[in-house]
């Protein structure tokens, strides 16, 4: 019905216009929060209907205490609910890029300053299956929701429901939550193509390239997960700042190039996650790299901050739908 | 942003074993007071369905297929109906209830189960009122109430972290909350009176009171019972107790062993009665399923929802099925039925055919041995008084022609053998003679100054008619017993039945009992008997002139504004964040600082690691600031920092401190 789809886009523009987009922090105030009756509460409010007609009809005073004892539970568990939610701030983290077909991280932070206790406070993307948290007074809290990474590229985040029920289960709280978060899915490496020698580059020489396992030590950077926990300097953990990775200055082997052209697979997909694999082995072999795509060249280095780029530009190659939410399904 | 998408479904997530557990303890609790009254076989039933369901919660036994539960559902409902052959009124309805309630438990798998098994525990909470509205039910309501909810919040916890007490606790709070806005919403929500459908008669049952027969045997059953029949309360001083004569149920049929009532028609035209002197007093009835009311002898005008039938018997047009509030004004002081119609006299003359013919013997003898009827009477007083009658609550059973074999043979005998016994010699005598029922007495609560009447001071007299007297009261018992008239049932009969008047007790416990009864008296008053009458006088009583439905409507939304308002008030209060403290606020300006520059702190980042990123990416770093940060960590962490100079000390450093 054209009606209903028109009222239907105005309301989600209405919606969208009180819920605007955020990097950091949204905090859930009054007008960000909604609440309904569940089906239960409109099963509790017929059931009192019900009670109501009995008490008249037996003019029967304790059952008009009943009912209106069970109405005020009804009035009670409406704000209660809506209070579950009120003033709680959430952030989603910047997730990690995975892989396709591994599991997306969706990390949430949940802040409140309140000296209360929050149950059941409940986060679902899309209509995944939920998860749930508690928040203790003045603490904050983490939620996390794993999502199959489907394709691979650049994503924006879908909208994303908090809601509680908690503690009567008779209204849903929720509010819609719209995260300016980049989410990067590398395509599924396929270890299909030896990293050839053919692939080095003739003319490079040495050169030098910081990691963590070399012979003179470099000095200190940000600990990134997943990097061994031996070579965090744990002195200056001590200290206070923090975990940081003891990095030292080792003799890098010849550079090499990976080319889009010297993929053996026809497919851009296939040939995308060829290029995945090399890049993942050269990194691991702590070489100098470049990426050749076509139109695009990224120059030879190495390091994390240039293995990210690679794979990112990778992941982003002729994406389908660029800059679409993630899908799940 | 087009994603609302159902939550899934949680209702069909399965019902753990915690669930089935507070759901069943729920449902026993809500069931409890109904086991002493429902078959016993659905009280078996019940705790079989909640006994197999626990253990099948614990994966001992596997759920009851389908096809094996609905044809089980369908000889459950058929035996209720077997049971009482209706499925129809309170009883039925609530074994059909529980049965089907019971059946629920056995099938029920998902947390929707669940949901709906706890909504029909609040529901079967509220039949207990069709049986009972005492204080100690409603105390027992509103902890039920508290364990139900305690249930509902155990389901949606969501995960079972909440142990159990504090999971009461939150349940309390919730009621607790809700009970001054319950307070309001049963002041203020207007009433409709009802009913809205007819009641069948049983749906009243269990209530004891007087009957409209009268044979042998009945008014001793009732005298057993020290079950509240109504209270009284004077405006001005309580007559003294021989005066007390609480007029019911009128009968002048006799078939020779029972006394029957006629049909009440209402009393056309006037009536002499004089209105000097008049007794003013407020009757609370205990609800008794029958269309008679009580009051004192001849009342002056009768309350409206009632008429004065024929025979002086205050009637109601419907059954007394709640408790009644009538404020009354008597005549102690009377002469009716002067004017008595001969129809009516010749049937209150009738004799049963063949039967007691010795005390009919006696009767006629006495007519003829005596000329004025008055003389008639006081002879049977004197042959009362005189010979060996005794009056005892356990008389011997009596034959065919009971009179006989109590006035010649036996000789003990309660009120009603007395009264039967006194109207049939009557009678004989040619004297029209009827029974009037009801009770006598009464005992005083000096804690709020009112008469409590039980069913144990129901009562039994005659009225004889005498010409240009009318119709007289003449109390048979009081002739073999005054002690009963004067005194009350207890002292007459000192050894016989235990006590129930209250004043017979110990003294502390007697006050304490005074002052319960008196407890209930206002229970009744206030709570009970809260209808469209009583809701009219006591906002009229307030002079807020709330008079319409309209008024009372804003008077609800305002008085629900005012209490959830200052709910959420005390709340916003209470749960506020607590005030950084100053150095939280002064580290918030230099991070503004930092962040105007494009150094953005991430809320749970520590300082530290956010210097060495800001350093590490942003090639950033500052000495000064490293201070500063040092600086903020010893006031935050570090013992005895907290002071005066400190923190002026480090405001002034943020103060200086410019990004290079």
């Amino acid at each position: 019905m054209p009606v209903l789809s028109a009222l239907r886009q105005r309301m989600d523009r209405y919606i969208a216009a009180r819920n605007p987009v955020s990097s950091g922090q949204i905090l859930l105030h009054n007008r960000r929060l909604y609440i309904l009756p569940t089906r239960f509460g409109y099963l509790y409010a017929i059931m009192q209907i019900v009670l109501l007609l009995a008490a008249i009809n037996y003019q029967n005073s304790m059952a008009y205490v009943l009912t209106f004892l069970l109405t005020a539970l009804g009035i009670i568990s409406l704000w209660q609910t809506h209070k579950n939610l009120l003033g709680i701030s959430v952030q989603l983290n910047t997730p990690k890029p995975v892989f396709q077909g591994e599991d997306l991280i969706l990390q949430f932070t949940l802040i409140h300053e309140n000296p209360i206790q929050r149950y059941a406070i409940g986060i679902q993307y899309l209509n995944a299956a939920p998860e749930y948290t508690r928040l203790q007074p003045d603490q904050t809290s983490t939620i996390s929701l794993a999502l199959p990474a489907i394709r691979r590229g650049l994503f924006r985040p879908a909208g994303v429901v908090i809601f509680t029920r908690y503690p009567t289960g008779l209204f849903h709280a929720w509010s819609w939550l719209k995260f300016d978060v980049p989410i990067l899915i590398y395509p599924k490496p396929l270890y299909d193509i030896k990293l050839r020698e053919s692939l080095a580059d003739p003319e490079h020489s040495k050169s030098t390239v910081n990691t963590t396992d070399g012979d003179d030590f470099a000095g200190l950077r940000e600990h990134r997960q997943g990097e061994s926990l031996r070579h965090i300097s744990w002195k200056a953990y001590a200290q206070g700042r923090g975990m940081l990775t003891k990095t030292f200055q080792g003799h890098a082997s010849p550079s090499l190039w990976i080319n889009w052209s010297d993929m053996t697979a026809t497919a851009q997909e296939a040939r995308l996650a060829q290029m995945t694999a090399l890049v993942i082995q050269a990194n691991q072999l702590s070489q100098n790299y470049g990426v050749n795509l076509p139109g695009q060249e990224i120059a030879q280095h190495s390091g994390s901050a240039h293995f990210a780029n690679c794979l990112k530009q990778i992941s982003c190659y002729n994406q389908t739908a660029a800059d679409a939410e993630l899908a799940i399904e | 942003m087009n994603n609302n998408q159902p939550i899934h479904l949680i209702a069909q997530e399965v019902a753990d074993r915690t669930a089935i557990l507070t759901v069943s303890f729920s449902f026993m609790l809500a069931m409890l007071p109904h086991f002493f009254h429902i078959p016993l076989w659905v009280t078996g039933f019940t705790l079989f369905a909640l006994g197999w369901r626990i253990v099948q919660a614990f994966g001992l036994i596997r759920e009851i297929p389908r096809w094996i539960l609905v044809p089980l559902v369908l000889v459950g409902g058929l035996s209720v109906f077997a049971q009482y052959w209706t499925i129809v009124g309170r009883d039925p309805g609530l074994a059909l209830l529980t049965v089907m309630t019971a059946f629920k438990f056995i099938e029920s798998r998902t947390l929707r189960d669940i949901l709906i098994l706890i909504f029909l525990c609040y529901f079967i909470l509220a039949t207990h009122f069709l049986f009972g509205q005492s204080i100690p039910i409603a105390i027992y309501m509103l902890f039920t109430v508290i364990i139900i909810t305690t249930t509902l919040i155990t389901i949606n916890q969501r995960d079972n972290t909440i142990p159990l007490l504090p999971r009461i606790r939150v349940a309390s709070r919730l009621i607790a909350l809700s009970v001054p806005v319950m307070l309001v919403l049963f002041l203020l929500v207007p009433r409709i009176p009802g009913p809205l459908w007819g009641l069948t008669k049983e749906q009243r049952g269990g209530i004891t009171g007087l009957s409209d027969t009268m044979s042998p045997g009945e008014i001793s059953d009732l005298i057993t019972s020290n079950d509240v029949a109504f209270r009284v309360s004077f405006d001005a001083d309580i007559p003294a107790q021989q005066r007390l004569y609480w007029r019911g149920p009128v009968m002048v049929r006799f078939n020779g062993q029972t006394w029957y009532q006629l049909r009440q028609e209402r009393l056309n035209g006037q009536y002499q009665v004089d209105k000097e002197n008049a007794v003013n007093y407020t009757v609370t009835l205990e609800p008794h399923g029958k269309k008679w009311i009580f009051g004192l002898d001849i009342p002056i005008v009768t309350p409206n929802f009632s008429y004065l039938s024929t025979e002086f018997q205050l009637t109601s047009h419907k059954p007394v099925n709640d408790l009644q509030r009538y404020s009354l004004s008597s005549q102690l002081n009377y002469q009716i039925g002067s004017q008595e119609s001969l129809e009516y006299r010749l049937l209150a003359e009738q004799l049963p055919n063949h039967n007691n013919p010795q005390t009919v013997a006696l009767g006629q003898q006495w007519a003829s041995q005596f000329d004025s009827k008055l003389d008639i009477v006081n002879q049977a007083l004197k042959m009362f008084r005189e010979e060996e009658y005794v009056y005892t609550l356990q008389p011997p059973l009596l034959g065919a022609n009971a009179s006989d074999e109590f006035l010649f043979n036996t000789r003990r005998g309660f009120c009603e053998h007395y009264a039967s016994s006194f109207a049939l010699l009557m009678r004989a005598a040619g004297i029209p003679t009827r029974i009037v029922t009801g009770y006598q007495g009464g005992e005083i609560n000096q804690v709020g100054n009112y008469l409590i009447v039980r069913q144990s001071d129901a009562h039994a007299w005659t009225e004889v008619w005498l010409q240009d007297r009318g119709w007289v009261r003449v109390d048979p018992t009081a002739a073999v017993s005054p002690d009963r008239i004067e005194k009350g049932l207890d002292q007459a009969l000192n050894n016989q039945f235990s006590n129930f008047k209250i004043g017979k007790r110990h003294q502390f416990l007697g006050q304490l009992l005074y002052n319960w009864d008196n407890l209930q008296h206002n229970w009744n008053d206030w709570i009970l008997n809260y209808d469209q009458r009583k809701q009219a006088r006591f906002l009229n009583q307030l002079g807020l002139g709330i008079r319409s439905w309209g008024d009372m409507v804003i008077a609800l939304v305002i008085c629900l504004v005012v209490i959830t308002g200052s709910y959420w008030l005390i709340a916003w209060y209470r749960d506020r964040p607590a005030r950084p403290p100053v150095y939280e606020k002064i580290i918030q300006q230099l991070l503004g600082k930092l962040a105007r520059k494009g150094f953005i702190k991430h809320p749970a980042e520590h300082v530290y690691e956010f210097l060495e990123r800001i350093r590490l990416q942003q090639h950033f770093h500052d000495e000064q600031l490293t201070k500063i940060f040092d600086a903020y960590s010893r006031i935050k962490y570090a013992r005895g920092y907290q002071k005066e100079v400190v923190i002026k000390r480090f405001r002034q450093m943020v103060a200086e401190w410019k990004a290079l």
